[in-house]
């Protein structure tokens, strides 16, 4: 029965999918197919310069006037509108959209003259002030309500995300009958600030995960770390940082130290040795090291497809940072955990426990892994090669995962079991309230006041954008965080004279993931792994936690700011 | 069948409660069960999905945790065994304890400075009153002899 209904999400799931894509497709086409010679043209932009879409153009004989003709703005903020047979002596083009002021501009004589003559007009192009309403305080609550609620651990992030989304539609549908100021959005604009591509790449991770998670790689290399490392310590701990962080770098760190905490704990057990002491390090690695790459972390992932930056943009850009933050890292680890990382005696240690490591330390399904490798290496070509022809990197997930599935064949039930819908569902949520917040205006304030901050200073913004964002995200959760951040971070790079090197975006990426080692609460990575290490008797506190890794982070990120400011 | 039950977790705050199970089996010449339980509540919040993958991950964690203790029962001419069981702390030691007919259950004592203790001090009294109620084992809380971090 549980088997079936599943079967049923994904169905409806996938045909919600493809009703999307036709209806984008349909939409498209009906717009190309009935497109009337263009006669009065122009476009309108916000303050942020961004097109303003869906904004409503009137052309009237005067402001009080009946409506001749309309047209609404396009995707790039375009608009075109066609003339009635008989032209007045004055034209006044209306442009009402929600959460912005009316404006009205009236058309000068040579222009009216030039369209009674057959000549199309192109009006300048408009900046739309924007309005405060009612709704601009509503989404603005629904979008601290979700952080606080996250924060707190009140709700499940997810359920967190869905009252947000839940919220603003909820008002906007109920509330605008009532009142007009309560409209934030409809479901089809609130739905069209879903990054599907982001959505689409982290299901396709996902699926290629769950088969690689499987096959005891992970147990294999922490063991041959241990075997390698022949007792010495220091050389584990770093061998296991180096290890993590490459893991990191393509998976996600949630499921690196998922598999990696037991094995580290039964390895330090067998050692002697506090297995936080390897822990504490292996979750820091994982945590920096994770945003070397397009898909090591989920906020990498947000801010690749906002700023459209490629795996080869991260890999070129942010890789180098990120070693010099490890070799900090790891030095600051080798120092802190001495003490932690003195063993017992060999002859203290029950030989039984060292048999046992071994016996774990074995692959499981090679077959599997075989071709999960040849499909990754494919995968790591086309995400490198793939910027060439277009290729999206949700489009390089999507195949590798499905060829994947047919070359081993697994059980797809279990396959879908090991899809984080939750996660799908909180990110879709997500998109949902920072679209509010970005539709009513709340980004486009907060952009202008940044703007104004960093006053066309591109050293300043990105300090201040790396710091920031590494000191929030010991307190916030980053991938909100991170999603309202890009439109602001998007604005400052269209503005900040030298910052379309998208330099902004690798700072928000650095900040937002190197913060997560400021605090227990600032990575899941975090509490995955402080779950299991108290579960096996060794708990990580909030202040123990803070200890060790808030100077990790002021290490991490100076280094980083180092390498950024040198790059850019 | 009897026997004596030892639920443990690990870590230097179940050497006491290790320490007193083997001094009781060797003193009562009764079999002594190492138990541990894998519970993964944790994940509700953070990675619901890899509850399955994790599990078994757990499970080898707990089997590997109770050899130590195990080692160190033989070491001593105990009866010894290890359980790794799957689900609600209480309940599996109830369950586990109904299932040999256990005369003793022996549990570490909530740590003073410890948030994260499955039991607090008051959820232990009565934990304790209802175990040796339903089960007739008698309950025996081990000290923990460190400090607080």
């Amino acid at each position: 029965m549980k088997r079936q209904s599943r079967r049923w999400y994904l169905l409806a799931a996938l045909l919600m999918m493809v009703g999307l894509a036709l209806s984008a497709t349909r939409t498209a086409v009906r717009a190309k197919d009935s497109a009337p010679l263009p006669l009065i043209t122009g476009r309108i932009f916000d303050h942020q310069g961004q097109p303003v879409v869906g904004a409503h153009v009137t052309l009237k004989s005067s402001s009080e006037g009946e409506a001749l003709a309309e047209s609404d703005t396009q995707a790039d903020g375009r608009y075109a509108i066609s003339l009635p047979a008989t032209i007045p002596d004055s034209l006044t083009i209306a442009i009402e959209r929600a959460h912005f002021k009316l404006t009205n501009i009236d058309l000068d004589v040579a222009s009216i003259n030039n369209l009674r003559n057959g000549q199309s007009v192109v009006i300048p192009d408009v900046i739309l002030p924007r309005r405060i309403s009612l709704a601009f305080w509503i989404a603005t609550f629904a979008f601290i309500g979700v952080l606080v609620l996250i924060a707190t651990g009140k709700l499940h992030n997810t359920l967190s995300a869905l009252a947000g989304a839940a919220l603003v539609f909820a008002v906007s549908y109920l509330g605008r009958p009532i009142y007009e100021g309560f409209f934030i959005f409809d479901f089809r604009i609130g739905l069209s600030y879903v990054d599907w591509n982001v959505i689409f790449l982290i299901m396709g991770m996902m699926i290629i995960i769950a088969v690689v998670e499987r096959t005891g790689i992970f147990q294999w290399l922490a063991f041959m770390a241990y075997r390698v490392s022949g007792g010495r310590t220091w050389l584990l701990v770093f061998i296991l940082m180096v290890m993590t962080g490459i893991m990191s770098a393509f998976l996600d760190n949630v499921t690196t130290m998922l598999l990696m905490t037991p094995i580290s704990i039964q390895i330090a057990l067998a050692l002697g040795i506090n297995p936080l002491a390897l822990l504490m390090p292996e979750v820091m690695a994982s945590n920096v090291a994770g945003i070397s790459t397009l898909i090591g972390t989920p906020t990498n992932i947000l801010i690749g497809s906002y700023g459209k930056i490629s795996f080869n943009g991260f890999l070129t850009n942010l890789t180098p940072g990120v070693l010099l933050a490890l070799v900090g890292l790891v030095i600051y680890c080798e120092i802190i955990f001495r003490k932690e990382l003195k063993t017992t005696s060999a002859e203290e240690i029950p030989t039984i426990l060292l048999e046992k490591l071994a016996e774990r330390a074995r692959i499981t399904e090679p077959n599997h892994l075989k071709k999960a490798g040849w499909v990754g290496a494919a995968m790591l070509l086309l995400f490198i090669f793939g910027e060439r022809i277009h290729l999206l990197p949700a489009v390089t997930a999507l195949i590798g995962a499905t060829a994947l599935m047919i070359w081993i064949k697994p059980d797809i039930e279990e396959m879908i079991e090991a899809v984080d819908w939750t996660t799908l569902v909180f990110f879709i949520a997500l998109f949902i309230v920072v679209g509010a917040i970005q539709e009513v205006g709340l980004i486009s304030f907060i952009a202008d006041a940044i703007g104004r901050l960093m006053s066309d200073n591109l050293l300043l913004a990105m300090l201040v954008v790396i710091w920031v964002s590494a000191l929030l995200s010991t307190v916030i959760a980053n991938i909100p965080f991170t999603a309202a951040m890009l439109p602001v971070i998007g604005y400052l790079t269209a503005t900040v004279p030298g910052a379309d090197s998208k330099a902004l975006f690798f700072c928000l990426s650095v900040g937002s993931a190197m913060g997560g080692n400021g605090s227990l609460i600032g990575a899941s990575a975090n509490m995955v792994t402080a779950g299991i290490a108290e579960r096996a008797g060794y708990p990580i506190t909030y202040v123990y936690f803070f200890k060790k890794g808030f100077p990790a982070l002021l290490i991490t990120v100076g280094l980083a700011t180092i390498w950024l400011l040198l790059r850019f | 069948m009897s026997g004596i039950v030892c639920a443990i977790r690990g870590g230097p705050d179940s050497q006491p409660t290790i320490a007193q199970a083997i001094s009781l089996a060797k003193e009562t010449e009764l079999p002594l069960n190492f138990l541990y339980i894998v519970n993964l509540d944790f994940l509700s919040r953070t990675a619901s999905s890899r509850v399955q993958i994790l599990s078994a991950e757990m499970h080898q964690m707990g089997e590997f945790i109770l050899l130590a203790a195990q080692s160190l029962a033989s070491a001593q001419g105990v009866t010894v065994q290890g359980l790794v069981r799957h689900g609600n702390v209480r309940e599996e030691i109830v369950g586990l304890c109904h299932e040999i007919g256990a005369d003793y259950l022996v549990l570490g004592h909530p740590h003073p400075s410890r948030e994260e203790s499955v039991f607090t001090h008051e959820s232990l009294a009565h934990f304790t009153a209802q175990i040796e109620e339903q089960t007739g084992a008698k309950v025996i809380l081990a000290e923990s002899k460190r400090e607080a971090r």
